[in-house]
């Protein structure tokens, strides 16, 4: 049996900081007149609320997913945390079986994990690859026509134009199944008011759409890591299983350097940037939570985890699965210290590394950064490397007070992402080599 | 020869009216030469610039910053830094003032990337906190507010003297009024009668400088207190002369309270009993506001009102009894209004005899039993001795009240602050 989770590690679990303090006074065995637990799998119990009925909470460990009987939307909702924290405190016996309710979710997730379902028709998804085909390439004609259209009338309206504008074509371009184009493409909105500057990025990417749009219709004629590159770009996915089946897992020690979560039209993506200790590679471990789903909880930052790393296929392959891990699950931390620091780069060092990636996938725009350099402020807030050379930190990521307050004045290693308005730092190691999410 | 700002120029302009400027890139051909629609080319043109600039892009240059002074003291663990963020976050956040006095008693500094946020947060606390957060803070703290304006307060110039009172930050004047209080009583005394109707906010600062070391010789003030036109001013005015040995109001408040309440030795044991309940003209100005005594409500609204000012060794000089003997008497209904006065006036006079006995009372004896009740044992829970907190100090069937809980925070945070191990 695996042991029962720190407090820090259910308390990282919240979803904000509303649900956490919601869920505090119901973590009492006051509220709960049913508990139970099998093993380090599950918690189960009901919570005696305002309602008549009491909530029936299900935790499956092995996720962590969640599932309540009560009406919020949040995952983990306040009843699943109180649940967990309870638990964390030993209050919930470990030796039950779970009640029926719980049962049959729980039955049901391992199902859904065990058996991956057969395509049903294998001669209609070909129709069906085959017609998306068709229209991802006329929409892709219809946005390169809409970008010569921009230029040719001139940015200058831009800042007049309002949502609709890129709205309308990213509409469009959802309708051709071009998905993660029409992303692109709405968050083009806000790039009209985002300051000095706006009129270049917005060319920029209106320059490297024409270049999608151009580099889809003649797939057909690229390299085949590049075609995968391009095709991921405009939005076609490529399943779990294909890539746990394709590529030659990668084995290696991987130190997990950051984590960064974005909110998203009610979904909400988690980045895990790791490096491996012996390939020095780079790999993005991408989850995501809609409703009913959690995020992963299982790489820990600071923490060195033993596994194989299936990536996806393209012209700089950085997304990977976790295909299998060797080492225990942290289910301890933080009662043991992560590894020391990773050994940063010099801002010419990066530099030079994307300038490589870039010269395979021009799209490339989120780079992983791991710097030895010291916080300034000259006069924007920036990170200047032992040889003078400086990034500036990015301007979404505000003052960086907490960065600055670790630094003091001195060196840190800092990992981020680096991407073409600056660096978005988001681990940093300070002098005595301590790991602090930022 | 071009550049990627004329470009961006021509973009704004439009192909239709700009010409499209000539970038010559090396391996392509000149844009005289390229026959296509104008707005593809310029396109074109901006991607291959686009990679170049983001590939080729120089580094800024930038000087670091001062290097902070090294901070002699060491980091406390990081069990305990995690307990400061939860507690920044907002879990049982009054605690922090005594986290962070705990931690100055133990010369150890906090984690700096906590330093930002309590910073925000002392900025607009009370002069205590801000600086127990500016000692806490040390060397690394006075750094960042050197970075930071809105973090001044760290490294405001110390003013001497006079130069403090009239024109210092409220904590600077607060300081003063200490200090001149400490040396020259009677001087301290002049200074808050003369500077008396000011804002509300200095009135509130004035009483809380009294509140150390009170003597008779404070009453006068105190007394005048009682008439101002706040009601805040006059219920702290209140509740200090309430715990002033020999202040009429006080005495005031021991005749009123030993009306209400009395030993009654039956031949079951003793037992508190509560008689009918009367006003008295002088009530409001004592702070005690009440409609009637004719519901059992109102009565026991006056009782817990006269408990919360009367001194509490009223009960046991007369009565003969320790505290712990006082609150574990039988009183009946009246039980919680005793309870919840005593323990506003435990607080009040700062007698940790009786915030002790009440709280052990609250953890042994039968559950609070009213609102007013809890509220006031979570008030306890935060002063008593955080001993009682420990995990053999309270029955398993309490563990789950308030004030259990935040007794039960409380020792693990200090226990914690101990242990060089924790991680």
């Amino acid at each position: 049996m695996e042991g029962r989770w720190d407090r820090a590690r259910v308390l990282a679990l919240a979803a904000d900081a509303s649900s956490l303090r919601a869920a505090q006074p119901l973590a009492s065995g006051r509220c709960w007149p049913l508990t139970g637990a099998a093993g380090g799998n599950a918690v189960w119990g009901e919570c005696q609320g305002s309602a008549a009925a009491p909530y029936r909470t299900v935790v499956d460990l092995t996720g962590p997913a969640y599932q309540c009987s009560c009406p919020s939307r949040k995952f983990p909702c306040k009843h699943a945390l109180a649940l967990l924290l309870l638990w964390s405190d030993g209050a919930v016996a470990a030796d039950g079986d779970p009640p029926g309710w719980a049962a049959s979710w729980l039955a049901s997730r391992s199902a859904k994990a065990a058996e991956p379902k057969p395509p049903a028709d294998p001669a209609a998804a070909l129709r069906r690859a085959e017609q998306r085909e068709a229209r991802v390439a006329s929409g892709l004609a219809e946005l390169d026509r809409w970008l010569c259209d921009q230029v040719r009338e001139g940015l200058a309206a831009s800042q007049r134009h309002g949502y609709r504008h890129w709205d309308d074509i990213a509409a469009r371009m959802i309708d051709a199944q071009a998905p993660a184009v029409a992303e692109r493409l709405r968050a083009l909105a806000a790039v009209p008011h985002s300051g000095s500057g706006w009129d270049g990025r917005l060319l920029e990417e209106y320059a490297l759409l024409r270049l999608l749009a151009d580099a889809g219709r003649r797939q057909a004629g690229l390299a085949p890591a590049l075609r995968a590159t391009v095709r991921t770009q405009v939005g076609f996915t490529t399943r779990q299983a294909d890539v746990l089946a394709s590529a030659t897992p990668v084995k290696d020690q991987w130190h997990v350097l950051a984590r960064r979560d974005l909110d998203q039209d009610r979904i909400r993506t988690r980045r895990i940037w790791l490096r491996g200790r012996n390939t020095g590679r780079s790999a993005l471990v991408l989850s995501f939570a809609a409703l009913g789903q959690s995020l992963d909880d299982s790489l820990v930052i600071g923490t060195e985890t033993d596994a194989d790393l299936a990536f996806y296929p393209g012209a700089v392959p950085l997304r990977a699965l976790v295909a299998a891990r060797r080492d225990t699950y942290p289910q301890t931390y933080p009662q043991t210290p992560p590894g020391p620091a990773p050994a940063g780069t010099t801002v010419a060092g990066l530099q030079a590394g994307y300038a490589a990636a870039l010269g395979e996938d021009p799209w490339l725009d989120t780079w992983p950064a791991l710097l030895e350099a010291t916080p300034a402020s000259a006069p924007l807030p920036c990170l200047v490397d032992a040889a003078g050379d400086a990034l500036p930190l990015h301007p979404g990521a505000g003052p960086c007070w907490p960065l600055f307050a670790l630094s003091g004045g001195h060196p840190l290693t800092v990992a981020g992402e680096w991407t073409p308005r600056g660096l978005w730092p988001l681990t940093a190691w300070d002098q005595d080599g301590m790991v602090v999410p930022l | 020869m071009s550049s990627w700002h004329d470009l961006v120029t021509a973009s704004l302009i439009g192909t239709e009216r700009a010409v499209v400027p000539a970038v010559a890139i090396p391996g392509l051909p000149s844009v005289a030469e390229d026959a296509r629609d104008p707005a593809a080319v310029l396109l074109d043109q901006a991607a291959l610039l686009t990679a170049a600039r983001r590939a080729g892009r120089p580094p800024d240059r930038a000087e670091p910053l001062p290097a902070c002074e090294p901070d002699p003291r060491p980091a406390v663990n990081p069990a305990a830094g995690r307990r400061l963020a939860r507690i920044l976050d907002g879990e049982h956040a009054y605690l922090l003032a005594e986290w962070l006095a705990a931690l100055a008693r133990r010369g150890l500094r906090p984690p700096a990337e906590s330093l930002p946020a309590l910073l925000d947060r002392a900025r607009r606390a009370d002069p205590g906190l801000r600086s127990l957060v500016a000692e806490a803070g040390g060397p690394r703290a006075s750094w960042l507010a050197r970075l930071n304006p809105d973090w001044g307060f760290v490294i405001a110039p110390v003013l001497a003297g006079q130069d403090a009172w009239r024109l210092g930050d409220p904590a600077q004047r607060r300081s003063y009024l200490a200090g001149l209080r400490s040396r020259d009583p009677g001087a301290a005394r002049e200074l808050i009668a003369a500077s008396w109707r000011g804002a509300a906010r200095d009135r509130v600062m004035f009483l809380s400088v009294l509140a150390d070391n009170l003597s008779l010789a404070d009453e006068p003030l105190l007394e005048n207190a009682l008439a101002d036109p706040a009601d805040d001013i006059r219920v702290r005015a209140a509740y200090l002369l309430a715990s002033l040995p020999g202040s009429a109001l006080g005495e005031r408040m021991v005749t009123r309270a030993r009306g209400l309440l009395r030993l009654h030795q039956g031949i079951h044991g003793k037992r508190l009993v509560i008689n009918p309940a009367r006003r008295d003209g002088s009530m409001r100005q004592d702070g005690i506001t009440l409609v009637s005594v004719v519901t059992q409500a109102d009565r026991a609204h006056l009782i817990l009102e006269v408990m919360a000012r009367t001194p509490l060794r009223t009960w046991t000089g007369d009565f003969g009894l320790t505290p712990a003997e006082v609150v574990a008497l039988p009183a009946g209904s009246w039980a919680p209004a005793l309870l919840a006065g005593w323990s506003r006036a435990a607080v009040a006079q700062r007698d940790h005899d009786w915030m002790d006995a009440l709280t052990r009372r609250a953890l042994t004896g039968p559950p609070p039993g009213s609102g007013l009740e809890i509220h006031a044992l979570q008030q306890l829970a935060r002063r008593a001795d955080p001993a009682l907190g420990a995990p053999d100090a309270v029955p398993g069937s309490r563990r789950d009240t308030p004030a259990a809980i935040v007794l039960k925070f409380r020792y693990e945070m200090l226990k914690e602050l101990d242990d060089d191990d924790a991680y």
